[in-house]
């Protein structure tokens, strides 16, 4: 089977100013691909460019084809029907990435009955419902029946994201973009949303593409790493491979700045 | 908000005294309105009294210089006024709305296209808009009014809303929806318009009130809905020759219409809370 996105030489432009440089990357079906950097390397950019997302001043060149349909130059409406289907998104904050106006089940139920009208079913109000409650259990977000009438702003941080998870879930797509997923929780949310990811990423035989500049959180959930640094694709390999031996300066000090935090954490212990 | 303020929440807002009192205010209007309909105190056209009689219990208002009863005519003008207040905020608040989204999901030049000419538009003051309009159309009557002032009202509606739409659409849950595949229908229905609706709301009652004042100073200088209908300004105008003998007749009408805007604002003012649910949740 071919690949879900491959992204061959894209070079992204503002002005003059050069935000991507002949960055290649490409997704297999059920693969878990991870893509480190500090912020501002151009990872998120990536992303949005795979997906055809980029904000309008941007110009992109090279090839991005997402599930054998180029993205670059392609009209908005071609790209609609692969949104949600392919791929779906999980933002990195969950407050801002939730409509503060719609009860949270209803944020759920949009893509959910988007997904059910493709499939060539209207589904009633009752058997949405039902689907909502089962993907927020899915999701492991205590009591839905009750949470799924909520406000965004009456959750907590890490129900939050569930939901997201959940909303991107509810498309049943090919490849889950996870962009910083668990940066704007705490730690011991953080893991139980890894967790959470991994599991159903696994579960529903989804391919990973995740974003995020924490080395340990990365090395938890993916395969394959690729490392980005001002735009640059710098280096690329398995994930065990990577960390055990880099290459690059640039993911040696990255490697080493998580293992002295790590002994720090140690010694302070 | 301060802190203290934060500690007290309880979860749900109560209607405050604000909007109770706006309820009530236009309430009334709204009900002698509706009254005049099917019955009025004396015969509106009808010699009822002496002319410029003062106030008395037969004639709350006195009567003017035809001997008709003034109160019979001021409640005949809430009928008026809040005819074009709703006619003119549903034209100017369609028209704008569409504009002003039209103009947020529009490409760059047509985008500063439209936002300069709703500058310019709304730099002519909305009267001599509505003059402009009512002049060009063969005679004044209460829908050239109408329209006239929901033109006028457009504008500022349009360019209201194209800010509030831009601002909106740089939010993260309009890329996560547009990464869902939503289409951009169905982000303008779904979250666009809700969002910006309690703004919007508030505005529209402002604007209503804007209106009826529009409509009073359209009937003073004679260009809004013609005799016999009694529009507040119309009053104002014909009480102005007697302003000296008989000063009820200029002070009343202008009562009601203070009473009427001053209503529908403190009504928007009340209103903001329950359109917003994280607003009320923060109360």
């Amino acid at each position: 089977m071919s690949n879900l996105v491959d992204i061959g030489n894209l070079s992204v432009q503002a002005g003059n100013r050069t935000l991507l440089d002949n960055v290649s990357l490409s997704i297999a079906p059920g693969e878990r691909v991870g893509l480190i950097g500090e912020s501002g390397s151009g990872k998120s950019l990536t992303a949005l460019a795979a997906i055809g997302l980029l904000a309008p001043g941007l110009t992109a060149s090279g090839s991005v084809q997402l599930a054998g349909q180029q993205v670059i130059g392609a009209q908005d409406r071609t790209l609609m029907p692969l949104r949600g289907t392919v791929t779906a998104t999980v933002f990195q904050e969950p407050l801002t990435a939730l409509d503060p106006l719609l009860p949270v089940g209803r944020q759920i139920a949009e893509p959910l009955r988007r997904r059910l009208r493709r499939d060539g079913r209207g589904p009633s109000r009752a058997e949405l419902d039902a689907k909502v409650q089962t993907l927020l259990t899915q999701v492991a977000l205590p009591d839905p029946a009750t949470r799924s009438r909520r406000y965004p702003h009456e959750l907590s941080g890490g129900q939050r994201q569930r939901v997201a998870i959940a909303m991107a879930l509810a498309c049943r797509p090919q490849l889950l973009i996870a962009d910083e997923p668990t940066t704007a929780l705490d730690v011991t949310t953080q893991a139980e949303i890894l967790r959470l990811l991994a599991k159903l990423v696994a579960d529903n035989g989804m391919a990973l593409l995740f974003i995020s500049h924490d080395l340990p959180v990365v090395a938890r959930v993916v395969d394959r790493v690729v490392v980005m640094q001002h735009g640059v694709v710098v280096e690329t390999g398995p994930v065990a491979e990577v960390f055990s031996a880099p290459r690059h300066d640039y993911t040696r000090s990255l490697v080493a700045a998580a293992r002295s935090f790590d002994r720090a954490l140690e010694g302070v212990a | 908000m301060s802190a203290i303020e934060l500690t007290e929440d309880t979860g749900r807002s109560r209607p405050s005294l604000t909007l109770w009192v706006g309820v009530v205010l236009v309430g009334l209007h709204v009900f002698i309105a509706l009254l005049t309909v099917v019955w009025t105190p004396y015969d509106p056209l009808g010699m009822t009294g002496g002319r410029l009689e003062a106030p008395s219990w037969a004639h709350w208002a006195g009567t003017d210089r035809l001997g008709r009863d003034f109160f019979t005519q001021i409640m005949l003008g809430s009928q008026i006024a809040l005819v074009v207040g709703a006619g003119a905020v549903a034209i100017g608040g369609a028209i704008g709305v569409s504009l002003g989204i039209l103009a947020a999901f529009a490409s760059r030049w047509l985008d500063d296209a439209l936002a300069a000419t709703l500058d310019i538009l709304i730099a002519f003051p909305t009267l001599l808009i509505a003059m402009l309009v009512v002049a060009a159309s063969d005679e004044a009557s209460l829908f050239t009014a109408i329209l006239a002032i929901g033109l006028a009202l457009s504008a500022i509606v349009a360019r209201l809303t194209r800010i509030l739409a831009k601002r909106v659409l740089l939010l993260d849950y309009i890329t996560a929806a547009r990464t869902s595949g939503t289409s951009w229908p169905g982000i303008v229905v779904t979250h666009v318009l809700p969002n910006i609706w309690p703004t919007l709301a508030v505005n529209f009652a402002l604007q209503f009130g804007l209106a009826a004042i529009a409509e009073a100073s359209l009937s003073y200088l004679g260009l809004g809905a013609p005799p016999p209908n009694a529009s507040w300004g119309h009053l104002l105008q014909e009480a102005q020759g007697t302003v000296y003998t008989a000063p009820i007749g200029a002070f009343a009408p202008g009562l009601a219409l203070v009473i009427l805007v001053v209503g529908i604002n403190l009504l928007a003012d009340g209103l903001r809370d329950f359109a917003d649910p994280t607003r009320s949740a923060r109360r």
